[in-house]
This record gives C-alpha cells, structure tokens and sequence, in this order.
C-alpha cells in the first residue's frame, strides 16, 4: 500500500524522521518496503495484518512502536459515540453472517464540490483521482484508517413518509447493477447487495463497489453514509467472480473489526461537514453481536524459548505499551488484551512475535544446534540416485533436467496457464529424445564426438508416481527404474561443480571449417597454428578440436576443425571463407604446407 | 572418454545434503503430485484464506483435490508422520531438496516448475537463534573461504510464527560477483506454527521448532551469475557442461 509521510505525520506530535529512516524502520520491525519515491513509501502489508495495517493509521502505529514515539491523534483507545440517533433512514440486515455490522449516517444539505488543494494532494499522492468533496472525504478516511464508506445520493432513493431504507440481502441469479464506472455487472446469488429497501433497487455491491443510481453528483443535496462490515470472504469471492477489485473489496477480504465502522463513520460525518457543510442528522447502527475483547496470554519464559533471547519482563512490557496493547503481568504471564484492529493476535506464538520483531531480531544471537543422539538415515533412493548419477558420469554422461510437462501421458493439469503441454509425462524418452537431437546439433561447438545425457526424474504412469533413469547416446534413448543399492551408514564423498562463472553463450548458429597441413614435429609449431587461428578469426572462433594427426618422417600432420559462431549475428559463409582464407595464408607463409 | 557433468542443481543438492547430514539431518522425500490437505490444510493454509491465492497453483484434472505441490513443505507434515508412525518422537531433522511447481507464465526469472529446499528441526528446546546458527553454518560451508552474514527480518507465512525473511551478505575476494558484498534476501524460514505440529500429530504444548524453505535454482542464478532461469531445465549441454 502507498504511504505518504506528510500523511503519517498528522498522528504524531513529534517530528518523524525521513521517509528513508522510516522505510528503514519498516523494513526491520514489520514490513517490506517496495519504493520509497518523494516521501511516498510503498508498503508490502502481509496477509496476516490486512485487518489493521492497510491504512496510514495502521502503519502511523507500527511506527508508533518501532521508533517508541507516541501516536498522538486517532489513538482511538476511546469508543464512537454515534449520536444522535435518527429514525429517518432504517437498515435491515437481511444475512447477519455477511453483514456483521451496517451503520448509516444521514446528512442534509451538503454542498457538492471539488475539493481543496491539500486534500486532492494527499489523494493523488497515493495515485488516486479527486472526485468531489464528498466521495473525496470517504475515500480519505478509508486511507486514513482503513475503513471503507461509501455514499448514496438519498435524493436517488425512494422515500416513504420521509423514511429511507436500507437492506442488506443477496443477490437473485441473474439480477444486474450498473456501478459507479456505468459498467453492468450480471450477479449470483452467492453475492452480497446493498439496496433502497423500498424499492428493492440495487444501490452498490456490498464491499466491492456502489451503484450508479444513487451516485453523488453535483445535485445532491441529501446523503446516506455507508460504514459497514462485511464477511471476508463473501467479499473476495464476489470480487473473483465479478473480476472487480476495488480498493474497499481488497480491505474487506482481509477482515476488518466491525468496530472501525463507528470510527470511520465519525471521522467520515465530520470530514464531510467540513468540506461540504450540510447538518447531521443522526445514525442508525445495527450490530447485532459486538466483537468480544480477546485475551491472549505468553509467558516471558516461553518468548525466550522460541526466540531463543534472554529478553527481561520489562523488555517485554515495554514492547506491549509501544504497541498499545492492554496488558498484566504476574508470575512472569503476560495477559494481553489486543486493540480490537488487531485480529491477527490470536495464539501465545503471535505475542511472541511482536516481541521479537519490535525490539528486533538482530538482538536474536546465533546459536548452534544442541547435540543429538540419533544418527541421521540414509535416504536409499537419494543414495541410489547419488550412486547413479556418479556412475554414468563416469562413462561420459552428462545430466539433464527436461520438464515434466508432456505433449501427451495418463494425468493432465486442469488450468495451465499457457495451455500447452498440460500432461504429465510418463516417460523420459520423449524429453530426452528431443534433448538429444537439439545437442546433436551443437555438438561441434563443446568439441563432442557424441552426445551422452541422462535424466533422473519423476514420471506419472499407471496411477503411479515413480522415478525413472533415462539415457540417451548412439544407441538410443531409453529409460528404466533407478537401480535401488544398499546404502551404508554414510553418503559418498562424491565430487561437486567447481565452476566459478556461468558463461552466456551465443544462440546463432555456427559454422564449421576443417583445415590440414603439414607442420615441423614440435611444440612449437602446434602453438604457431594454433595463435594463428586466433588472431584471424576475427574474435568469431568458439572452440578448436585436433580431430586427426599423424606423423610421417620429421613432419606431422594436423587436422583440426575450427567453430565459428557470433553473439550478436548469423555468420555467412562469404565471411567464414574469407576468413578461412587469411588463416591459409598465413599458415603458409610460416612456411607449414596447408593440405 | 571424458567425465560427463553433473547438473548444477544436483551438484548444489549434493553439497546441501553433505553440510545438513553432518548436522544430523535426515534427506526426506515426497510425492510432487500432492493432496490439498497435505500441500496448503495441514500448514495452516486454510481454505478461502487469502494466502492460498498467494501459490498459483496447478489442478490435477479429474482429480479433486490434488495439485502439484506449491513447495517442498508437504514433507514436514509427511515426515512427521512417518516418524510417528514408526513411534518416533521428536527431536527431529529433516532436509529435503525436490522439484516444486507454479503456475504462472515463464521468463529469464520465472519458470513453472523449479528446486526447492526445505529444513525442520523439531525438539523441545528449538529456537529461533538455532535457526540463524543453521542458516550460518549452512551458508559458511557453503561459500567456503568468504565471510557470510545472516541477518532476519519480519515476514509472514502460514505455517510459521514467527516468520522471517532470511537475508544473506557474502563478503571476501572468493565471493560469487552477483553475491559479493550486498544483502540479498535468500528464503522464508520462522518457527514451525503450532497448527503445523498438531497437524502432523506433534504434540505443540511440548515441542516447537523451525523450518525453512528456498529457491535452489535462485541459489544456483546467483552462485554461478547464470542469466537465464530457464536454462536448468533446457537439457543443453551449452549449459550443463559448464558445470
């Protein structure tokens, strides 16, 4: 999520540092940092603090804790009154189990218009466009906190002896909205609505997006605030299914505490007030089962037996007051009371873990493994492998891996994401025949006389999951089962790669020219032929192979191919004669005699 | 006739298991077509979590319920199994290195079916700074003659709590180039979530543990500087023969 840190700052008092040291901050105590661009930070919230850090509050409070500052507004460590009451608008909440909590706030007499500067700052800061006043202010509040809220136009609904009324129920099959966007949206029964109750028209898809029927515009005098709480994973599987996420559904499906609805709510009313003027007429809050106060409790004993740390119980106890938990302590047991945001505070684990990252895990010493008394085992079928592997190594045969993805076999992927090859192979000799072939082909290039592969690897055949040895050389591919051998009580000190650098190669083709000639029988003179390549071949020669000597009287003979090949170009043979020619020329003139 | 090569993720396999056996490790196995109860439920990765659209994840067709496996951690669950079974209880060791699966397009960084490796270590005393000891003794065997550093940062996973990111800064003339020098984010790793040990039938009230689990062809990118992803699998002996 993006973090602005002129945004953050309004919850403290104290200066926070600069967007680089709270990145830093960040990075080392809760969350990855994307990019930090003019003092917008971009923050990886994890899946398990969607509930409460998807939002400028959220991560105002890990700082809060990280940098030991004081959170000095929306603490929020007191409730939402929210009065008055009104009974002008009415919400039926028609599937409690989606719908936790549904507040409406009813406002009269607002004047929609843009917004002033600093708001449209903050919001396009984010990426996000300035719409009006009103939608502008909800969309705030929602960055602000993490509370998503929506308005209608409530001269849009249909009012009965000046009553409105709002219910939440599912969708029929088939039922249709048009959305904010003037998209029409075809909905299942498994989705959740928000509509004019007395109409029974469809005003916005809960938790994903409103309608447009009821959308501010410049006329709206009269509007209904929505702060709701819907189920999670109602919202996501309704945004999957309509491929509609919003910035509302993306909160949603995480969980968020019903009670930030009356918080939103608050800070929405008054924000809406102070831009768009306008006068309050009450809430209506249906809730029907209030989020219980959870407890979790840690011992101090057992945060320094996972962490490994010899933390002290004012160490911990510091931890708890940054984070502003509620908490005792007696006989070295920490019973904390979580700020109800913090649903992801559920096992004694969690508390532990707040603990070691908050003071940080570079206070985490290393420490080596207690002794053990049981030898481990020998896992056969690696040592078999192992022993595989070594053996055919030694004949020349070099390892391959080739996909376990097949033109054909007994079992097939259902949702392959590029459609092809979606079988399950139930051989290796497909794959290492194809192998084999594109080797053939470059052979010339490493010097081979042949090629030798194999493979060792899972194949699907017979409803089995089995583990082939595959080879391939002149004689053909084929494949069998791992020879299983008895392993001892140790694995063999087999040799590893001592390779130090990759090198690219180039993917053109190559050309390939063979040259003989008579040379002097000594050292020497193999050296001379052998710079003279070099130095004509235009930095184009890949590898040089002797394929033939012999020797006759004080002279011998050489028969060398040469490999040509460019990285960036495929070579002509007009080029590859030319120089062909200049390596002839100057062989001869060291005096050797080119047959 | 000239020694054949040995594939650079086998040879890197090879080396793991060398360093994690002298530790007491155990090398594991399991199936790479795998049950959801045992690749995503008995890790804590409950269905409809927003976590489990975190893997794409392959379906086996006509078949409900199996997928191939998203990462190399069905084998903790399984290898807990198999101990008890046997009447086994902890402490335990387990390393297991295999092919993991996912399902998404491929590119230099990206392929769809690639090598992970997995650690667990379960007893009643096993912390989080026997983790990072590990991880050190790991990584210091193998880049030998460099100087490596081990540092975590918060992170979250499912079957772990705490998580952690491991980081790792190799330093000396003898460190790899792409790795010298620099902090680079190496694997996931956190202390085996209580759910995770009931799951495999590991009482959680008397032991707890770690585990970790990472990309073996990354390694292998970074180790060797090798630029393309999808070479492991492209069976050239341009390639192979390197190693």
């Amino acid at each position: 999520m993006k973090i602005s840190r002129p945004w953050l700052q309004k919850f403290f008092d104290a200066q926070l540092p600069d967007a680089k040291a709270i990145a830093e901050a960040l990075t080392f105590h809760a969350f990855e940092i994307e990019s930090v661009e003019n003092d917008v930070l971009d923050v990886k919230i994890t899946a398990n603090r969607g509930h409460d850090c998807l939002s400028h509050r959220g991560i105002a409070k890990e700082l809060a804790a990280i940098l030991n500052i004081p959170l000095s507004n929306d603490r929020l460590d007191t409730p939402a009154e929210l009065s008055p009451h009104t009974d002008r608008v009415s919400v039926d909440i028609r599937e409690q189990d989606l719908c936790p909590r549904y507040i409406a706030g009813y406002i009269r007499n607002v004047k929609v218009g843009s917004s002033p500067e600093w708001l449209r700052e903050r919001l396009e800061a984010l990426g996000q466009k300035s719409i009006n006043n009103v939608v502008d202010a909800t969309n705030y509040v929602m960055f602000h906190l993490g509370q998503p809220l929506h308005a209608f136009d409530a001269g849009k609904l249909s009012d009965r002896d000046g009553t409105y009324a709002i219910a939440v129920r599912r969708a029929n099959d088939g039922e249709k909205i048009v959305t904010l966007d003037g998209k029409e949206y075809t909905l299942a029964s498994s989705m959740l609505l928000i509509t004019d109750a007395h109409s029974e028209m469809p005003i916005g898809i809960a938790g994903v997006k409103g309608g447009a029927p009821a959308a501010i515009d410049e006329d709206t005098t009269d509007i209904i605030i929505e702060s709701a709480n819907f189920n999670g994973v109602s919202v996501r599987k309704t945004s999957q299914m309509l491929k509609l996420r919003t910035d509302a559904s993306s909160r949603f499906e995480q969980v968020i505490s019903p009670e930030m609805a009356a918080y939103g709510m608050r800070a929405v009313v008054q924000r809406i007030l102070e831009l768009a003027g306008g006068e309050l007429v009450g809430f209506v809050d249906e809730y029907p089962k209030p989020q219980q106060q959870k407890t979790v409790s840690v011992s101090l004993e057992k945060i320094n037996r996972v962490l490994g740390t010899q933390f002290s119980a004012d160490d911990v106890a510091d931890v708890f007051t940054r984070l502003m938990f509620s908490f005792s302590e007696k006989d070295g047991v920490f019973t904390v009371q979580p700020p109800f945001e913090r649903l992801d505070l559920v096992i004694p684990e969690d508390l532990v873990e707040e603990v070691g990252r908050i003071i940080g895990y570079d206070h985490v010493a290393a420490d080596q493994l207690p002794p053990i008394s049981k030898a481990p085992a020998i896992n056969q079928n690696f040592y078999s492998a192992e022993r595989a592997r070594e053996d055919l190594i030694a004949k020349g045969y070099s390892e391959v891996f080739t996909s376990v993805f097949a033109e054909n076999g007994d079992r097939v992927v259902a949702n392959k994401v590029d459609g092809v090859r979606p079988f399950l192979r139930s051989t290796l000799v497909d794959g290492l025949k194809d192998a084999y072939e594109r080797n053939m082909r470059t052979k010339e290039l490493l010097g081979l006389k042949e090629v030798r592969i194999f493979e060792i690897g899972t194949v699907w055949k017979g409803g089995t999951e089995v583990t082939m040895l595959g080879l391939a050389d002149t004689s053909g591919v084929r494949e069998e089962e791992v020879p299983i051998v008895n392993a001892p009580d140790h694995y063999d000190n087999l040799p590893v790669s001592q390779a130090v650098r990759y090198q690219p190669f180039s993917k053109y083709p190559f050309i390939v020219r063979d040259i003989s000639m008579w040379v002097p029988d000594n050292a020497q003179s193999f050296t001379e032929v052998v710079q003279i390549f070099a130095e004509h071949a235009q930095g184009l020669l890949r590898h040089v192979d002797l394929f033939d000597q012999f020797q006759k009287g004080d002279r011998i003979s050489y028969a060398f191919h040469l490999v040509f090949q460019s990285f960036d170009r495929t070579l002509t043979d007009a080029e590859v004669n030319a120089i062909m020619e200049t390596i002839s020329h100057s062989v001869t003139q060291k005096g050797f005699e080119v047959r | 006739m000239h020694r054949g090569h040995l594939h650079p993720i086998s040879s890197l396999i090879r080396e793991a298991n060398r360093i994690f056996f002298d530790m007491g490790f155990t090398f594991a196995e399991g199936p790479l077509v795998e049950s959801e109860w045992y690749n995503f439920d008995a890790l804590n990765v409950p269905k409809d979590h927003p976590a489990r659209d975190m893997q794409d994840t392959f379906f086996i067709k006509g078949e409900p319920g199996m997928v191939l496996r998203t990462h190399t951690s069905n084998v903790q669950i399984r290898h807990m199994e198999a101990q008890l079974k046997k009447g086994v209880q902890p402490p335990y060791r387990m390393v297991t290195m295999g092919k993991v699966f996912r399902n998404e397009a491929t590119d230099m960084t990206h392929e769809a079916e690639f090598f992970q490796m997995e650690g667990l270590v379960v007893g009643e005393d096993i912390s989080l700074a026997h983790l990072k000891g590990t991880l050190e003794h790991f990584f210091r065997e193998l880049f030998k003659g460099t100087n490596v550093e081990i540092r975590f940062r918060p992170s979250f996973f499912p079957f772990t709590e705490p998580s952690v990111e491991v980081d790792m800064r190799v330093v000396g003339a003898n460190a790899p180039e792409k790795l010298r020098d620099r902090w680079i984010e190496m694997m996931g790793a956190g202390m085996v979530h209580p759910n995770v040990l009931k799951n495999a039938g590991v009482d959680p009230e008397k032991y707890q543990g770690f585990a970790f689990g990472m990309g073996l062809d990354r390694l292998a990118l970074l180790r060797w500087g090798i630029d393309d992803v999808r070479l492991m699998h492209s069976a050239d002996l341009r390639f192979v023969n390197q190693f």
